[in-house]
């Protein structure tokens, strides 16, 4: 089975990500959600999800570095990882590059553009 | 429709958790299934008598068998389904929200560090200005319809924003069609050049170009005869090549403007649907407000932004949940508190926008009082923006002359007096007094068009 995961320390964001997304929980895709990045990174090695929506500013660990440590020092380079930015913040693309992010999005998100992207990376590796 | 699959909710790792200790302290086998009988947890038993439904608003969407004891956790999962239900919708709604403001952003990322095009051409001059030394600076840019070579924006006696050149003559004329840039140092031998108001003796002017597209001219002017060279004109020439690219940035941004207003408006509208006002409430407290402001003599600055703030007064309203803005009812203090953010919510949201972040504090305060016992700030007298104290005239005018759903609307008569007898504790003095004199003049009744 497939699975998501949510990565942000609002609870807010969180819940508009979930929402955006039920569509694919109908389809038998699992939701989880992490609220910082100590906990993304246990339930990536825990649950393997294919696809994560990671906010890049978390106290602690931020996005970059679970980023980093995901693709690079677990090696697991076929998870799909979407960054997510707020405006205003100028996303530091050539970080993103360096850590292996295959995509950023800025929020406030178009809820159409999450529900694309996750049907564009969860068709290829559903079929 | 929002449904809830009790497969879902069983499947859920902490839920099934739960089943699965609660089973364990039940004696008799317990089977879960949902409402068309599939199995959903452990054995289904056909003899077991006991049978007890998992129900949310009395609709029953599975059950569960096993014994007298087998109720409790039929129970926690009706109260567990009843919670996702209400998680769901609550998301659902937020989701919504949530859509019409990333609406609003989109458009207002398109209008970031836009100026208007006169904004603009000042700023070019004003760069010029300090870059080459010279006594008249200005922007001309081609008038598509009439033909003229109009000055936007100048510095100096020779030009002034207004005048016009027929497209083609003068130098200027001349550098708009051929596309070069020129110096002329001995300007009274140069047979192109039209005299002016003063006397100059050297020039250069610089084409703006998009693409190839001709859109205007730089011109800087001495009067005094100096030698402009080779190196001052590749100058200009950046300026101008950049000063192109920002005027046809603020073009588009005039006519988005048009744009972003009439969806700001729509914006307002669909709020207002939302609120148990009679339909037309955002558009008569603009009227009001715009009335009010004539007659205190604010600059043409101050009504436009009076304007856009009167129309998105209530905008923060879109943060407030259905179930406590469309209440019949008498409000509970916690919901009540909860409508007192909207100022609050409107803040958030306005102030994302650059364009409408300086109507904040007329938005923001809409709802003070004059006497400081208003929220959300408890401001008093001249600390409250003018702009805010006005659209509460406004507000307070049409809340009082139209029906709402728990009375009818005041006499026009009695929503004067009391306008009256709330001047100095609630309202402005002064802004009242305006109220009046737009009354009396019939102002009121003028409907701005949009
Ligand atoms: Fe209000």
């Amino acid at each position: 089975m497939s699975k998501i995961l949510i990565v942000d320390d609002e609870l807010h964001i969180r819940l508009l990500l979930q929402q955006t997304l039920e569509e694919f929980e109908e389809e038998g895709v699992e939701l989880l959600t992490a609220e910082n990045g100590e906990e993304a990174l246990q339930i990536l090695q825990e649950e393997k999800p294919g696809l994560v929506f990671l906010d890049v500013m978390m106290p602690k660990i931020n996005g970059f570095e679970v980023c980093k440590v995901v693709k690079n020092d677990l090696g697991m380079k076929d998870v799909y990882i979407v960054m997510l930015t707020a405006k205003g913040q100028e996303f530091d693309k050539r970080k993103g590059k360096e850590v292996g992010a295959d995509v950023y999005i800025t929020k406030p998100f178009n809820p159409d553009e999450i529900v694309r992207k996750a049907r564009d990376v969860l068709g290829n590796q559903l079929s | 429709m929002i449904h809830v699959s009790l497969q879902r909710l069983v499947l859920k790792n902490e839920v099934n958790y739960i089943i699965s200790q609660i089973t364990g302290l039940i004696n008799t086998p317990v089977f879960i299934q949902d409402a068309e009988g599939m199995a959903l947890f452990g054995e289904i038993d056909q003899y077991q008598p006991f049978r007890y439904p998992v129900e949310i608003d009395n609709k029953t969407i599975g059950w569960v068998g096993g014994g007298e004891q087998a109720a409790v956790l039929a129970s926690l999962l009706s109260c567990l389904a009843k919670q996702e239900l209400e998680k769901k919708s609550i998301g659902r709604e937020a989701l919504e929200k949530y859509k019409e403001i990333t609406l609003l952003y989109d458009l207002a990322e398109k209008l970031t560090a836009s100026l208007d095009t006169a904004e603009v051409a000042q700023l070019v001059i004003d760069e010029a200005k300090t870059l080459i030394a010279a006594d008249n600076n200005s922007v001309m840019l081609v008038n598509e319809e009439t033909g003229m070579l109009e000055v936007i924006a100048s510095s100096g006696k020779e030009l002034h924003p207004g005048e016009g050149l027929k497209n083609g003559t003068g130098i200027a004329g001349s550098v708009v069609l051929t596309g070069r840039a020129e110096i002329v140092n001995d300007i009274p031998s140069d047979k192109r050049y039209v005299p002016g108001a003063v006397r100059v003796s050297s020039l250069m002017c610089a084409p703006l170009k998009i693409k190839d597209r001709v859109i205007g001219v730089i011109y800087i002017s001495s009067e005094d005869p100096v030698q402009y060279t080779a190196e001052d004109l590749k100058l200009l020439s950046a300026i101008a090549f950049q000063a192109a690219a920002d005027i046809e940035n603020a073009r588009l941004y005039d006519s988005l403007k048009e744009t972003f207003l009439t969806t700001v408006y729509t914006l307002a509208e669909t709020i207002e649907k939302r609120d148990p006002y009679t339909g037309g409430h955002t558009k008569r407290v603009m009227n009001y407000s715009i009335a009010i402001g004539k007659v205190l003599g604010l600059s043409d600055t101050e009504i436009g932004r009076l304007e856009l703030a009167a129309m998105l007064h209530d905008i923060g309203k879109i943060g407030i949940k259905d179930r406590i803005l469309l209440k019949k009812g008498k409000l509970t203090p916690f919901e009540f508190a909860e409508i007192k953010m909207h100022p609050i919510y409107a803040e958030e949201i306005l102030n994302h926008i650059k364009h409408l972040r300086d109507i904040v504090p007329a938005v923001k305060h809409h709802h003070e009082r004059y006497d400081g016992c208003g929220y959300p700030e408890k401001l008093r007298g001249d600390g409250i923006d003018i702009k805010a104290r006005i659209i509460a005239v406004a507000d307070a005018f049409d809340a009082m002359t139209t029906d709402r759903p728990y009375r009818k609307a005041m006499s026009l008569q009695i929503a004067l007096e009391e306008l009256w007898a709330n001047s100095g504790t609630q309202f402005d003095p002064e802004v009242v007094r305006a109220f009046f004199e737009a009354f009396e003049k019939d102002e009121l009744l003028v409907k701005k068009g949009w």
